[in-house]
């Protein structure tokens, strides 16, 4: 302790205390994943990935070196032209030592991450233990009954106007819980199809009976002017070329087709409120894009498409995850933390009656968007 | 002209400015070719190393998590959980601004010359840097501390100095700052306040300070580029046809160009430029010289706080910054460093003294403020610039509000910190650049 020995001169006051946060203290209140204690238990067990954690973002162990990244501009302007809006992190997951920053397109207001990761970083950005892999009924009992009705009540909407053997596809289906729900509780003569780049979805699609061609959708050998609708549900925000997908759906819609887009709407109150860093639906580093109605306009009229329906929609997840992060960046306790998660009924309900009484004024936390391939 | 933009583009200078102008337009897939005069890039952002543990910048710089992560070297930063700043005055010390402002002098004089502007009885503009410290601070506190730091800082009397010095340095807002204080209070992190003028401060922007100093933005951004980078090839001459610059000169080999980006202190445009006197009136332009002096001592939290303000002419030092109360790695454990910033003119005493003679200067200046600095002082590293500060002197203010609206040569690009002739930092090179930049790219498409 040779600084106290030699301690400051006319007894100046020298609070030092916040400058050294105990490594502990990160581990103990910042740490969210699902394995948290076995992840822990191995973190303090090993002393270099302590040490590790001292330059960059928290991290998992194992997950000390940066993710490989490529620099990125407007996919619709295709102008770099933006303005940084944020500076965040793996928030959920801890996939990496990395910060990113969200940009904002000065020309149409879309939202992207720049630096983004490439393609190679795939498998570490959505670990085995990332969400969309594991929503079952076991995993979220009551939420998942309770969402699984809404989507499906949603979906109908969407496919109300199909005829009985409309061509469904589903783009990045995930494990096929929406081609699931329309097998249910659509028409029986729907021919239901997804695509997804994950194999460890595809594979558990496959379990579950649902066709699922695995790929990009820009590059599978898909019939083209086949398809009656695509859904791109919380989709198109992930993907690395949000122009190339529309316009490979655009290949394959027949005229008069449709898609559906639903997304994080960057024109709602919680980004209004926690953009800065902590909203969730940056879900740093897996959402490239994000939309508003202007930009999301602005996509449709640059691949072609007419846009028949623009609207907001409840979500409460959000909400919940954008004040979740903040609990984690700023190392609120665990049972805080634990009070906003998607298996925390009471900060869903309270968050989705909120985003009621937004979407009644438009400003919902989800954009729900209909785009119509025009029939000649 | 089609052809022509096809030849490279000559960035001059290997600091961040130029790296980022280089690699902007190699992102856009323009040919570039990057001239540095010295054995290695990163310019003013170079950081050293002593075989002690002890490293040093040129001065204390600060960089932000937004910078870091705009340049993808978040991976590689560790956040800054505390910066403060102090005045020493009479014998005291006072935290900056607040502590300052809560003085009944200084609050007195302050309220008045607020009173007289809203009521517009001092509704005269102010033609010099005095006159808009003093309206704006109220004369006693200008008086005793702003003026005497900014006199310090240039090199030259504030009634010299034009308006717009206080201007360029003017931080947020009252309340803002107010605001981004707390927000550093509560947050634990050393939240940007009147750093970046360029993007807006948020308590989501904090500083951060790079693993192996500041020169690793550098390494970065020079990344891709080294097949472009041209080290000890100082730029002899730019070549201008009809009001266009075409081609530079460096190791006595003319290079053809399409537009030539210069990050050099841009009083030497005019003895480069051949074919055009346009810009000789930039030769006036003065920039304020600066020795660094690396202070080695025995001990932590030697000041009060991060940054502490000397107005007082019997110093020789006008501030002292102890970096390590806000980058405790920046010196092995037990140990400390001050750097104390010395105003110089190329030439002078202090410029030419010894290093270790500096360090002795230093030393005994500062046992008013460490009484037992000998018995802890271990030695010194000198920095020296020439070109740390510009200096607004208002005999050539219509000449620099001039260049800073148009530099009048086509294809040649003033930018940076010396470049721009401007008191920016360094996150406001990197935004200001890109802007810069980007403008380039659209004339370039036009031509």
């Amino acid at each position: 302790m040779a600084d106290r020995d030699l301690s400051p001169i006319h007894g100046w006051d020298h609070d030092r205390g916040r400058t050294h946060i105990s490594l502990n203290c990160l581990y103990t209140s910042k740490f969210r994943t699902r394995d948290r204690a076995d992840l822990q238990t191995r973190a303090e067990s090993n002393e270099t990935s302590l040490k590790a954690l001292e330059w960059g973002a928290f991290r998992r162990p194992g997950a000390s070196d940066p993710l490989p990244k490529k620099s990125a501009g407007c996919a619709i302007c295709e102008s770099d032209d933006g303005l940084p809006v944020a500076v965040g992190e793996d928030f959920e997951y801890h996939t990496s030592p990395d910060t990113f920053l969200a940009m904002a397109c000065q020309k149409c207001g879309l939202v992207y991450l720049n630096p983004q990761p490439t393609l190679e970083a795939l498998d570490r950005i959505y670990p085995p233990d990332y969400h969309a892999y594991q929503f079952s009924a076991e995993q979220f009992g009551l939420v998942y009954y309770m969402r699984r009705r809404l989507e499906a009540q949603r979906l109908l909407s969407y496919c109300g106007s199909l005829g009985p053997e409309a061509r469904i596809l589903d783009l990045g289906c995930g494990d096929g819980f929406h081609l699931r729900l329309l097998r249910t509780f659509g028409k029986p003569g729907w021919r239901l199809e997804g695509v997804d780049a994950s194999e460890r979805a595809v594979e558990a699609g496959g379990r579950q009976g649902t066709e699922i061609h695995q790929g990009f959708l820009e590059h599978l050998d898909l019939p083209p002017a086949s398809y009656d609708l695509a859904l791109l549900i919380a989709v198109i925000e992930h993907v690395p070329n949000p122009v190339a997908v529309l316009e490979a759906t655009w290949r394959l819609l027949k005229p008069g087709g449709t898609i559906v887009i639903v997304t994080d709407n960057t024109r709602s109150l919680d980004f209004a409120l926690f953009g800065g860093r902590h909203w969730g639906g940056y879900h740093f580093p897996r959402h490239l894009y994000l939309f508003s109605p202007a930009s999301m306009r602005a996509l449709a009229a640059k691949t072609g498409f007419e846009v028949t329906g623009l609207e907001t929609i409840v979500s409460p997840v959000n909400w919940v995850y954008s004040i979740r992060n903040g609990l984690v960046d700023y190392h609120a306790p665990r049972w805080l933390i634990d009070r906003f998660s998607l298996r925390s009924v009471s900060s869903l309900a309270v968050f989705t009656f909120l985003d009621t009484l937004l979407q009644w004024t438009g400003r919902g936390a989800l954009l729900k968007v209909a785009l119509r391939k025009p029939a000649a | 002209m089609q052809h022509r933009s096809r030849m490279p583009v000559a960035v001059i200078g290997a600091g961040v400015a130029g790296l980022t102008a280089a690699a902007f337009l190699r992102r856009h897939n323009v040919p570039v070719v990057l001239y540095e005069a010295s054995k290695q890039i990163s310019g003013l952002a170079a950081s050293f190393y002593d075989d002690e543990g002890f490293s040093y910048d040129f001065g204390a710089h600060f960089v932000t998590n937004r910078l870091a992560a705009a340049i993808g070297i978040g991976d590689r930063c560790r956040d800054v959980h505390h910066y403060g700043e102090t005045v020493f005055l009479r014998g005291r010390k006072h935290s900056y601004p607040f502590g300052l402002a809560a003085l009944p002098r200084f609050a007195a004089s302050a309220l008045r010359s607020r009173a007289a502007t809203w009521v517009g009885v001092e509704g005269r503009k102010p033609t010099t840097a005095a006159e808009w410290f003093r309206a704006r601070y109220g004369a006693a506190l200008a008086d005793e501390v702003t003026l005497p730091l900014v006199e310090a800082w240039s090199g030259t009397t504030a009634s010299e100095l034009a308006p717009s010095v206080g201007e360029k340095l003017q931080a947020n807002a009252l309340g803002h700052a107010i605001f981004l204080k707390l927000a550093a209070r509560w947050t634990g992190r050393a939240v940007a306040n009147g750093y970046s003028h360029e993007m807006p401060e948020s308590p989501h922007v904090w500083h951060v300070y790079p693993q192996g100093g500041v020169s690793l933005l550098c390494r970065k951004l020079a990344e891709g580029l080294h097949d472009s980078i041209r080290l000890e090839s100082p730029v002899e001459q730019i070549l201008v046809d009809r009001g266009e610059a075409v081609a530079v000169r460096a190791n006595g080999v003319e290079q053809p160009v399409s537009a030539v980006v210069s990050t050099a202190p841009c009083s030497v445009l005019p003895k480069l430029l051949r074919g055009s006197n346009e810009l000789d009136y930039l030769a006036s332009f003065r920039y304020r010289p600066m020795i660094f002096v690396n202070l080695r001592f025995h001990g932590r939290g030697l000041l009060p706080d991060t940054v502490l303000w000397i107005p007082e002419g019997q110093f020789p030092f006008f501030r002292l910054t102890e970096a390590t109360l806000s980058m405790p790695w920046l010196a092995p454990p037990g140990k400390t460093l001050i750097t104390a910033d010395i105003g110089a003119v190329v030439g002078d005493t202090a410029w030419t003294s010894a290093d270790d003679q500096l360090g002795e200067l230093c030393v005994e200046h500062l046992l008013p403020l460490i009484p037992d600095a000998r018995s802890r002082y271990l030695g010194c590293h000198v920095l020296r610039t020439p070109f740390a500060y510009p200096v607004y002197h208002k005999g050539y203010e219509a000449d620099r509000i001039r260049f800073e609206s148009s530099i009048a040569i086509s294809g040649l690009y003033s930018i940076g910190r010396n470049g721009e002739f401007a008191h920016i930092l360094m996150e406001d090179v990197y935004w200001r650049t890109l802007k810069r930049m980007r403008q380039a790219l659209v004339t370039r498409g036009e031509q």
